[in-house]
């Protein structure tokens, strides 16, 4: 078995991505010499590309037909989408367009192109930072495993105040801990690999520390790593919600693009008379 | 209550065989014309008397019934006591037909049936249909119950008509060079009448074996003239020896040596020896070859894995993995070929489990390798192939090697590794493999990661498929080319033997559903208790383009490898 290496396999696609806007540059210049109207050629390949680009989704649901590995699908999917952004530009003439629709329509382009984009970054970077940081968790069981650190960290608390019958540690959990371990936190920090509330929280169990005696200290250690433990599945969390979330973005927009672009060639030829 | 504390330790009678073998059983079946060929002082023995009750089960057998099947894997001989017994001799090619064997047939789907599974998939899981429980499809039929279910061949006349086969008569055995070897049976027998045989597993072999030196005389002989020259002719190193009639070929089978290292029943337990292997460094694997010892025999791997070591301050570097079919000492006499100064064996050979080898004495290495005048080996560098997979390991980092063999890993010919640094948890490929199985997905997207390398809960096809063996009806078989190990849900009776047997616990019970959604209940018991079925992956064998999940993967972030396939495994781990 032979792999073609991720780099020859870029470079490959990014050849015929250049070929390939050279040849669609050429095309439009040829047309615009002859005084062709080019937004009717443009506008039928923009129409094409999305349909070939929408026809992923599709190819996923069916994937025990053989059709091609999933990979090649979106190899392809990312180079014709980049493709698509040139030959948009060129229909619309590199400007806003007129009209509500044509408004619409270049908007919701424009989202389904960026959230791709986007997309893409985050299927790149995201899986590595998943694997850097914390425990492999399904993203179904992170209720389950969050409510076991909470039931965990409670149950320390209750042990150290049994042990003791001092309220140090049940008061801080309370005022400092509790909504922590009772919901995931720090969504946008954990995005921008920020530990700053974690390590707040930390700073602050630190300084309470004083406060305490050897078993309570014993119970703030055990809390301050239910602390750790609870930031990397939110990390986790977080991350696999993103991960889950911008396809809902992407793929809905996209069938969404489709009907208006549908709509717009509707349109465009039944009011075509009036420029021939 | 008591409060004794004590409690007895288990005996050989406590494991036997067949809880139910009695003092008169084990009368009768010494008095069997089965073991006439034993020496009478031995089969008069308190010796023989005990290694029968430890290890060996009386089986009645109906006309039809299959006794082994070939391509299947198992772990004891048969002694004839009476009735007649066909062997199926054409070879693979020509023989019986998988589906007559009770094979699940292999017909990928068109491309419209695939289509139609979109909307012919059943919504629940796990969904047969009630009727197919009232009689198979199948060739072949089963009767009895539980682990006594056989499977057996309807028109035995018929087979015997159209199928080349010779007949064993009371007093004859088979079944003992798969048995010894833990290799796979290479015929297929099935009983031409109602007969009685005596089964003995290898362990009750061996034991035999050691006492009477006339039958393993015989035994070896069989297995030389039967085995050991099949596998010495498929070998690279002496395939030039095909064209010389056969006589260098009995040469070699004849002087060479076949080794057993470790334990045979250990190998169903991989996890514990990887627990033990991580604790204890190498302690549970057998030490076939010291790195520094004089080189005079080269090590070629029948059945097994091994690991090759390296001393490193004061441990010890795994280096690389072999499996069958590799050799291990070449380069060391090639590079004693006509020197004076002698290089010994550059590295550590151990034996991973059971491990069975086929040693060649550096002077028949010599003569039919170096020295032989059809020899390939004179043309081109004797190690090419090994410096080429050297190399690869070079290029894997050291650690995952060693979590690959320190788990077992090692033996998958279909390994599911994850790139985890790609994987974007999107869950495709479970999809892709449940839309391909009755809803159900065969594997889970879960397991032991190793440097951001997950080695998947799948199926991995086993080189050494220790799952096969005691599969009451053969549903679980193995493809006759050493190919997927798959499971045919008609004759799988759910007794669940496979699915404890996989060290890699890659095999799930599923309970199974009829139309409506209604778990399926067996009848014929008090509790009406739910039929489950054993489900794996399967590779997608019916599916056009191969498995479902790697194709399915939109990163790339999935492979199924074969381990020995060291380079692409580099270059897969590397890109």
């Amino acid at each position: 078995m032979t792999l073609i290496p991720f780099s020859v396999r870029r470079r490959r696609y990014s050849v015929a991505l250049i070929v390939l806007l050279l040849l669609a540059g050429a095309i439009d210049l040829l047309l615009s010499i002859t005084l062709q109207r080019t937004a009717l050629v443009s506008g039928w390949v923009l129409f094409a590309l999305v349909a070939v680009l929408a026809s992923y989704n599709l190819r996923k649901r069916i994937s025990f037909l053989p059709l091609g590995s999933s990979s090649t699908w979106l190899q392809v999917h990312v180079f014709l989408g980049l493709l698509s952004i040139a030959v948009f530009g060129t229909h619309v003439g590199w400007r806003v367009p007129n009209g509500y629709l044509e408004v619409g329509l270049a908007f919701a382009y424009l989202v389904v192109a960026a959230s791709g984009m986007i997309g893409l970054w985050i299927s790149r970077v995201f899986p590595r930072r998943l694997s850097e940081r914390g425990e492999e968790v399904f993203y179904a069981r992170i209720p389950r495993v969050l409510r076991r650190i909470q039931v965990a960290a409670e149950r320390e608390v209750l042990a150290c105040l049994t042990e003791t019958e001092s309220t140090a540690i049940p008061e801080f959990y309370s005022e400092e801990l509790r909504t922590f371990f009772e919901r995931h936190r720090y969504f946008w920090q954990h995005m921008i690999r920020s530990q700053r509330g974690e390590l707040e929280l930390i700073r602050k169990m630190e300084l309470h520390g004083r406060y305490l005696n050897e078993r309570e200290k014993q119970a703030m250690n055990s809390l301050a790593e239910y602390v750790r433990v609870k930031s990397d599945l939110d990390f986790h969390f977080s991350h696999q919600l993103v991960l889950k979330v911008w396809l809902f973005i992407h793929v809905p927009l996209t069938y969404a693009l489709v009907v208006m672009a549908i709509f717009h060639v509707l349109i465009v030829y039944a009011f075509s008379g009036a420029v021939h | 209550m008591t409060t004794d504390p004590d409690v007895r330790r288990k005996t050989q009678a406590d494991v036997a065989f067949d809880e139910g073998m009695d003092d008169a059983i084990v009368d009768e079946l010494v008095a069997a014309p089965a073991f006439e060929t034993l020496d009478p002082k031995y089969r008069k023995s308190p010796g023989f008397r005990k290694t029968l009750r430890a290890h060996a089960r009386v089986v009645d057998v109906q006309r039809g019934d299959i006794v082994v099947r070939e391509g299947d894997w198992g772990n004891s001989a048969f002694f004839i006591v009476s009735g007649q017994i066909a062997v199926e001799i054409e070879p693979p090619e020509s023989g019986m037909p998988p589906e007559l064997l009770g094979r699940r047939q292999d017909r990928p789907k068109g491309f419209l049936q695939a289509l139609t599974q979109l909307f012919m998939n059943h919504r629940f899981p796990e969904f047969r249909d009630r009727f197919s429980f009232a009689g198979s499809r199948s060739a072949v039929k089963q009767r009895g119950s539980g682990r006594a279910t056989r499977i057996y061949l309807q028109d035995v006349a018929g087979v015997l008509d159209k199928y080349a086969h010779t007949i064993l008569e009371p007093g004859q055995f088979f079944g003992e060079i798969a048995a010894l070897g833990r290799t796979r049976r290479t015929a297929t027998l099935f009983a031409v009448e109602p007969g009685r045989l005596i089964e003995v597993r290898w362990q009750g072999l061996r034991d035999i074996m050691r006492r009477d030196a006339g039958i393993q005389a015989l035994i070896d002989q069989r297995f030389r003239e039967r085995s050991l020259r099949a596998f010495l002719e498929a070998s690279p190193m002496f395939e030039h020896l095909r064209e010389e009639q056969g006589e260098s070929l009995s040469e070699l089978a004849d002087g060479v040596e076949l080794k057993v290292f470790g334990d045979y029943g250990r190998a169903q337990s991989f996890r514990k020896m990887a627990e033990e292997s991580a604790a204890d460094g190498f302690a549970d694997e057998h030490l076939m070859v010291r790195e520094g010892d004089y080189a005079n025999e080269i090590i070629i791997i029948r059945g097994g894995l091994a690991r090759v070591s390296h001393q490193f301050h004061h441990g010890e570097r795994t280096i690389s993995y072999l499996g069958p079919g590799q050799e291990f000492g070449l380069s060391e006499i090639v590079a004693n070929h006509g020197s004076s100064q002698p290089v010994p064996f550059q590295h550590s050979l151990r034996a991973i489990g059971f491990l069975m080898a086929v040693v060649v004495p550096a002077h028949l290495v010599e003569k039919f390798i170096l020295k032989h005048p059809n020899s390939p080996w004179h043309r081109k560098t004797p190690s090419e192939e090994r410096s080429r997979k050297l190399a690869a390991y070079r290029d894997i980092d050291q650690g995952f090697i060693e979590f690959l063999v320190g788990n077992r890993f090692v033996n998958g010919t279909a390994t599911m590794l994850i790139d985890m640094d790609r994987c974007t948890r999107c869950d495709d490929c479970v999809r892709a493999c449940a839309a391909s199985h009755d809803n159900n997905p065969r594997f889970l997207r879960n397991g032991p990661i190793h440097n951001g390398i997950m080695v998947a809960n799948a199926c991995m096809h086993c080189r050494d498929p220790v799952c096969m063996i005691e599969c009451p009806t053969g549903a679980i078989s193995r493809k006759l080319d050493d190919g997927e190990v798959d499971i045919n849900d008609e004759t799988c009776i759910g007794c669940s033997s496979c699915s404890k047997h996989c060290p890699y616990d890659a095999i799930r019970m599923v309970e199974i559903r009829d139309h409506r959604g209604q778990f399926l209940r067996d009848r014929t018991v008090a509790s009406r208790a739910p039929i489950t079925k054993a489900t794996k992956c399967d590779l997608c064998v019916d599916q056009k383009g191969g498995p479902a999940c790697e194709r399915a993967c939109p990163h790339d972030a999935m492979i199924r490898i074969d381990m020995n396939d060291v380079e692409t495994l580099a270059q897969w781990h590397n890109q």
